[in-house]
């Protein structure tokens, strides 16, 4: 399970609070979104959770099956299950895709304890998973993301998602940027990582993605708050009244 | 208005030596009298320093302070698994094999055949039978200007490798050339090469300056002097991996002619100093130059590559890169100045330098300069020093790739660019296996 507790941070080198207080539990098992305007703080729990530098956290706790994800690095993390989706994946000029998932595999692999895998056999894995993604061959042999199109990056990071068996996937705005059908295929490679044993915290500004990817709850973010949290239908609803309700009160208690 | 310049103790030295090993150096009386004339002008010169434009960043004067003595004959015992050792990947690379240990020429250590159209011959050897005449071009390269470092390569060379490939042969192996440093006292080491293809010639020519194991502090002093005939096709590539405790100068002239491609390549690595000139021109229309090299220093290593292309003639193209990864107190030097002369219409040249620099205390200069008298020109150049990106080695820790082998990774992707410019594949294979080795103790390093 993942609690947030009362987490509030600010910028490292700047006195600017980001997030001020937010609390919410994902149990394993459950696909919990976060849905709210712009600016509100989404990402910045997302790269909190997943270790990134410039953040200073201020008040709170985060656990990750108990234990104090914040006191760990990146990497540490990563062995532990986290996987972040990014909103924008980056580009590494000069590493081939193929060599920077084996790496990552092998390294949470052998910090998980469990066996690495011959050649063939993770060959095999990762054409398996990027043939299912609609991921051609030849892009693995690419420079990670170097030249890829907006909706080939989204779908690298579900790949990696997949290849390396987290069990605490957060996912930053992947269905931004995409068009419907690219949509449906992301969503079906994350509905496809649906297991009691992962949970899974999906980020997004507009509601048609969780028509794909259906959330057990729904919260609201705004002015790096959780405003409120429901079932599916709050995703609906929002869709109908938009986030100026939120908006204005987010402005009120700035 | 002339100065009294105070000669250095090397400066008085270096003239003192020459007097005191002249009568051993190879060659007849006309190549003696060009290597008096050379010590000549080296002692009016001295050796170059910081108030000298083109050595500002590179001052020899003060970094060369303990006087060597010249290597004249007399080549330690050597054994080919030493050489093989010093070489790395190089080692199995399937070529001709030309060795030269402190500056002599090893036959029982080399491999070179003999093929129809080629001539291969140590320059001693060639030296020793010029007689009187100079000819053959084996000194031509003391003409150019007023270099020391030049002068001290005529003055002191003791030998190099001759190598004339005759009209559109094609050489069928890489030719490498090694010249080792063994662990006899510090010694000046002094060797001169001559390479020339013949019209629509080819060949493959890889110079690999290594010290063998437990070598002693030394400097060499290399020249190759190139000329690469119309249409003819030369892969160059040098290895420097000379130790610690040695200082290398280089210094390659180059002219080629008329669509003749000229494919260079210069890695330098676990050198203490190293200087690599290089002098290329331009002598016939729609030639091709593709110059390009990687450099890692770390702890007080001081690399610079300094290089001047001559766009002489109309219609020829050049490409630089150089990439260098500085870690601890190493010290790069990038000077990159192509000229294009008047006529020089439809001349394109473009130039690049960067470096990753992995500490604080790693320092880079860089002088791109463009002197352009020709108007219908494409040319560009730029040069860039950048840290390791923060926000991509997150990226590769949430993947779960620790913060060394991440490091290692962008590091390698950075050189990566500048090594997959290696004209033929298996060279660039044993260079990128030499170079990986290298990185993995600069990554290691603290930032
Ligand atoms: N590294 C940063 N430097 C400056 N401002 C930042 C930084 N990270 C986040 N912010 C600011 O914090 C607020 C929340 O940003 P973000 O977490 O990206 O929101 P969201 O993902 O919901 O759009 C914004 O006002 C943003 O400008
Ligand atoms: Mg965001």
């Amino acid at each position: 399970m993942l609690e947030i507790k009362n987490l509030r941070v600010k910028l490292a080198d700047e006195d600017k609070l980001i997030l001020n207080g937010v609390s919410l539990e994902v149990p394993k098992g459950q696909v919990h979104a976060i849905m709210g305007p712009n600016g509100s703080g989404k990402s910045t729990l997302a790269y909190v959770l997943a270790g990134r530098e410039g953040y200073e956290v201020i008040d709170g706790e985060v656990l990750w099956n108990g234990e104090d994800l914040l006191a760990m690095e990146p990497d540490e993390r990563a062995a532990k299950g986290v996987f972040l989706a990014f909103q924008y994946p980056m580009e590494i000029p000069g590493v081939a895709t193929l060599t920077f998932l084996r790496t990552a595999f092998n390294a949470v692999r052998r910090k998980r304890g469990q066996k690495e895998l011959t050649t063939p056999e993770f060959l095999k894995r990762v054409r398996e998973e990027a043939t299912s993604l609609g991921i051609a061959d030849e892009i693995l042999k690419r420079p990670v993301n170097v030249g890829f199109s907006g909706g080939e990056k989204k779908r690298m990071e579900i790949l990696q998602m997949a290849v390396l068996e987290p069990s605490l996937c957060v996912l930053d705005e992947t269905d931004s940027g995409l068009d419907i059908d690219a949509v449906r295929v992301v969503s079906a490679g994350v509905t496809k990582l649906r297991s009691k044993d992962r949970a899974m915290l999906v980020i997004t500004h507009y509601q048609r993605l969780l028509n794909y990817i259906v959330p057990d709850k729904v919260h609201v973010m705004a002015g790096g708050t959780i405003r409120k949290t429901g079932g599916k239908e709050l995703a609906l609803e929002l869709e109908k009244t938009g986030y100026a309700e939120f908006k204005s009160k987010a402005l009120e208690s700035a | 208005m002339t100065v009294a310049l105070t000669r250095t103790k090397v400066e008085q030295a270096l003239s003192h030596d020459f007097e005191a090993v002249a009568a051993k150096l190879p060659g007849g009386r006309a190549v003696t009298e060009a290597r008096k004339a050379a010590i000549g002008t080296f002692a009016a010169l001295g050796l170059p320093h910081r108030r000298i434009e083109q050595w500002k960043w590179t001052d020899l004067r003060s970094a060369l302070k303990e006087p060597l003595s010249p290597a004249v004959g007399g080549a330690a015992k050597t054994s080919a698994p030493d050489i093989d050792a010093a070489l790395e990947d190089l080692a199995a690379l399937d070529a001709y094999r030309m060795v030269f240990v402190d500056g002599q020429h090893v036959p029982e250590l080399s491999t070179v055949a003999a093929a129809k159209g080629l001539e291969i011959a140590s320059l001693a050897a060639a030296l020793a039978k010029s007689g009187d005449h100079a000819g053959d071009g084996l000194i031509a390269a003391s003409a150019i200007g007023q270099e020391a470092v030049i002068a001290l390569n005529t003055a002191f060379m003791t030998d190099g490798a001759v190598i004339r490939i005759g009209k559109a042969v094609r050489l069928d192996k890489p030719l490498l050339l090694v010249f080792a440093r063994t662990a006899t006292e510090g010694r000046l080491v002094t060797t001169r090469n001559i390479l020339e293809l013949g019209d629509g010639a080819h060949a493959t020519v890889i110079e690999a300056h290594v010290a063998l194991r437990g070598a002693a502090p030394g400097q060499a002093n290399t020249l190759s002097d190139v000329s690469v005939g119309d249409g003819a096709h030369l892969t160059h590539t040098k290895c420097t991996v000379a130790g610690e405790a040695a200082s290398h100068l280089a210094t390659w002239l180059a002219t080629l002619g008329k669509a003749a491609t000229y494919h260079a390549f210069q890695l330098t690595a676990s050198t203490g100093l190293a200087r690599n000139n290089l002098f290329v021109t331009f002598k016939g229309e729609g030639a091709k130059l593709d110059i390009s090299g990687a450099f890692l220093g770390r702890g007080a290593e001081h690399i610079d590559t300094t290089l001047v292309v001559d766009h002489a003639v109309p219609g020829c193209e050049s490409r630089e890169l150089f990439k260098g990864v500085l870690a601890d107190k190493a010290h790069g030097v990038f000077q990159g100045k192509v000229i294009v002369r008047p006529d020089a219409q439809k001349s394109d040249g473009k130039q690049m330098a960067q470096v990753l620099m992995l500490s604080q205390d790693a320092e880079f200069d860089s002088k791109p300069e463009l002197e352009i008298h020709a108007d219908d020109v494409v040319c560009g150049h730029g040069s860039t020093a950048a840290e390791i990106d923060e926000d991509l080695l997150f990226y590769m820790r949430s993947r779960g790739i620790p913060t060394a082998e991440a490091r290692a990774l962008l590091i390698e992707s950075f050189i990566v660019e500048a090594i997959d410019k290696v004209g033929d594949e298996r060279v660039r294979a044993a260079l990128a296996g030499i170079a990986t080795r290298r990185l993995a103790t600069l990554s290691a390093s603290q930032p």
